[in-house]
């Protein structure tokens, strides 16, 4: 192909494809709507129980900090990760350190589960204290150049920061979840009074917090998968080919669902950190699922590919 | 990344500065003189190509890319891959001044075919310690760090860090540690 205008023109246009004004605008509009059940919920909660609902709020805040603070060691605990040096995994450093440089990223530290499982997750507060953790069933099963895919996308997370915004978003549904729960108690042990006669407000606020709690769920559900989706964008962006992360995808879920439910136990409450779950719902249950299907990923990364350049088989 | 990129997860590659490239030139003379290692008249720029979709694409632009080269400079260009799927341009000048200029002419070709965002580093080799020095040029950062790898995928760290101190007055250093990233069984 000659360098005739018409081409420049398309390697200018090429430029352009880091964007996805619908994922943002639906990322925002769940925000949002998620922000008003707050507010609501909160105006509530002075409404109903005076001042002295703060302790809790309080005691939740301190929790939710502690949370967030320790978040690394709490995910390489739970899925017992081993943080590895270079001299113990050098080809896998090497690929960490390349991909994070590609995204501006300072190194984060690379950790290594010992499971047959393909599997990758990233956690930590902030940039500087990440760690991406890969299964040895990824890095032995898939070829580099998915394993690349893979890593890309949880550095996308790090860059993206998903720890600190699903923190702060499921703050206001820990307090209501942990209301609901002090409501009943309440409730059973007569501690609620009446208000001029009328319903008891342990029973109001029962009430309004389970609604918080359902709603939020199902709101923060929704913005994760929307952040899985940015996560899986910005992977085919750092390493330029999407196809790599769609056949990771498959081969992962592929592995997943073969193996027996026995050994998925073992690892079943990380599903949230991980680039795929064990445990794959569709239909309504979908609504509660930390990730999107994963023929919906496969086919706006196959977009993303024809956005770039060419058309790949779905 | 801004609050508003965070929020909505809209994780962009940074496009290449590569303008520093051309304080090389002046940390020359320290490194010749004081510590006494010279330029070997090899460098590369390493990119990572678009997708093996655009590889067609991407494979005749490149060859235009080093015909251009080729007639401004009078430096050798060759290519070469890597089993990351990085592709290396490699550029051979014995006089160090064009060294730098065609390596930064590469780059900005690279940029100039929409390969901006996909431009890793810019690496020089420089002999005469017990180890080769390569001096990495990060385009995501616009600044150097130094690499000196020894036996099997071990760097010497603390002739590393001696030669940042050194070295800072001219080059602009790479500050953060965490970025130094290492390129082991690099093609110059």
């Amino acid at each position: 192909m000659a360098s005739t205008p018409a081409s420049r023109i398309s390697l200018m246009e090429r430029k352009a494809y880091g964007r996805d004004f619908g994922l943002s605008l639906r990322m925002g509009m769940t925000m949002f709507v998620l922000g008003l059940v707050y507010v609501a919920f909160f105006i509530a909660l002075v409404q109903f129980t005076g001042v002295g609902i703060f302790g809790i709020v309080l005691i939740i805040g301190i929790l939710s900090f502690v949370q967030f603070f320790t978040s690394d060691k709490i995910a390489l605990l739970a899925s017992g990760a081993k943080v590895v040096e270079r001299e113990q995994a050098p080809e896998l450093h090497d690929m960490v350190e390349r991909l994070a440089a590609m995204a501006d990223l300072p190194k984060p530290r690379v950790a290594v589960i010992p499971t047959d499982v393909p599997n990758a997750f990233a956690t930590g507060r902030s940039q500087k204290k990440s760690v991406v953790a890969v299964t040895e069933g990824l890095w032995n099963r898939l070829e580099p150049q998915e394993v690349e895919g893979v890593i890309a996308h949880e550095l996308t997370h790090i860059a993206n920061r998903d720890v600190m915004v699903m923190t702060i978003a499921s703050f206001f549904a820990m307090v209501a979840a942990m209301l609901a729960r002090f409501g009943l108690y309440g409730g059973m042990f007569g501690g609620g009074r009446d208000r001029s006669g009328g319903t008891p407000v342990w029973l109001i606020m029962f009430v309004v917090s389970i609604v918080t709690y359902v709603i939020s769920y199902v709101l923060m559900m929704m913005l994760s998968r929307y952040r899985e989706y940015a996560a899986d964008r910005g992977a085919a962006l750092i390493t330029g080919t999407p196809e790599y992360l769609m056949s990771a995808l498959q081969k992962i879920a592929s592995r997943i669902s073969q193996i027996p439910q026995r050994d998925l136990r073992e690892v079943a409450g990380m599903n949230a950190f991980f680039i795929v779950p064990t445990n794959v719902k569709r239909g309504f249950a979908e609504l509660f699922m930390t990730h999107p299907p994963l023929e919906k990923r496969l086919a706006r990364l196959a977009a993303i590919s024809r956005e770039m350049g060419r058309p790949v088989e779905p | 990344m801004g609050l508003g990129n965070v929020l909505f997860g809209r994780k962009k590659l940074k496009k290449a500065a590569g303008d520093k490239i051309f304080a090389l030139s002046s940390a020359r003379v320290t490194l010749e003189v004081e510590l006494g290692l010279k330029a070997a008249g090899k460098a590369a720029v390493l990119f990572k190509p678009m997708s093996a979709q655009e590889y067609v694409r991407a494979e005749n632009e490149m060859q235009e890319l080093l015909d251009v080269v080729a007639q401004e400079a009078a430096s050798r260009v060759t290519r070469r891959g890597d089993e990351f799927g990085y592709e290396w341009l490699i550029v051979e000048d014995n006089d160090f001044e064009d060294l730098i200029n065609t390596v930064h002419l590469v780059a900005s070709e690279l940029a100039s075919h929409g390969f901006g965002e996909q431009l890793l580093a810019a690496v020089f080799r420089f002999d005469g310690g017990e180890h080769p020095l390569y001096l990495i040029y990060g385009f995501k950062r616009g600044a150097f760090w130094p690499f000196i790898p020894k036996g099997d995928k071990e760097r010497d760290n603390a002739n590393e860090l001696e030669l940042k101190a050194k070295l800072e007055k001219e080059l602009p250093i790479e500050q953060d540690l965490s970025r130094w990233f290492a390129l082991f069984d690099l093609p110059i």
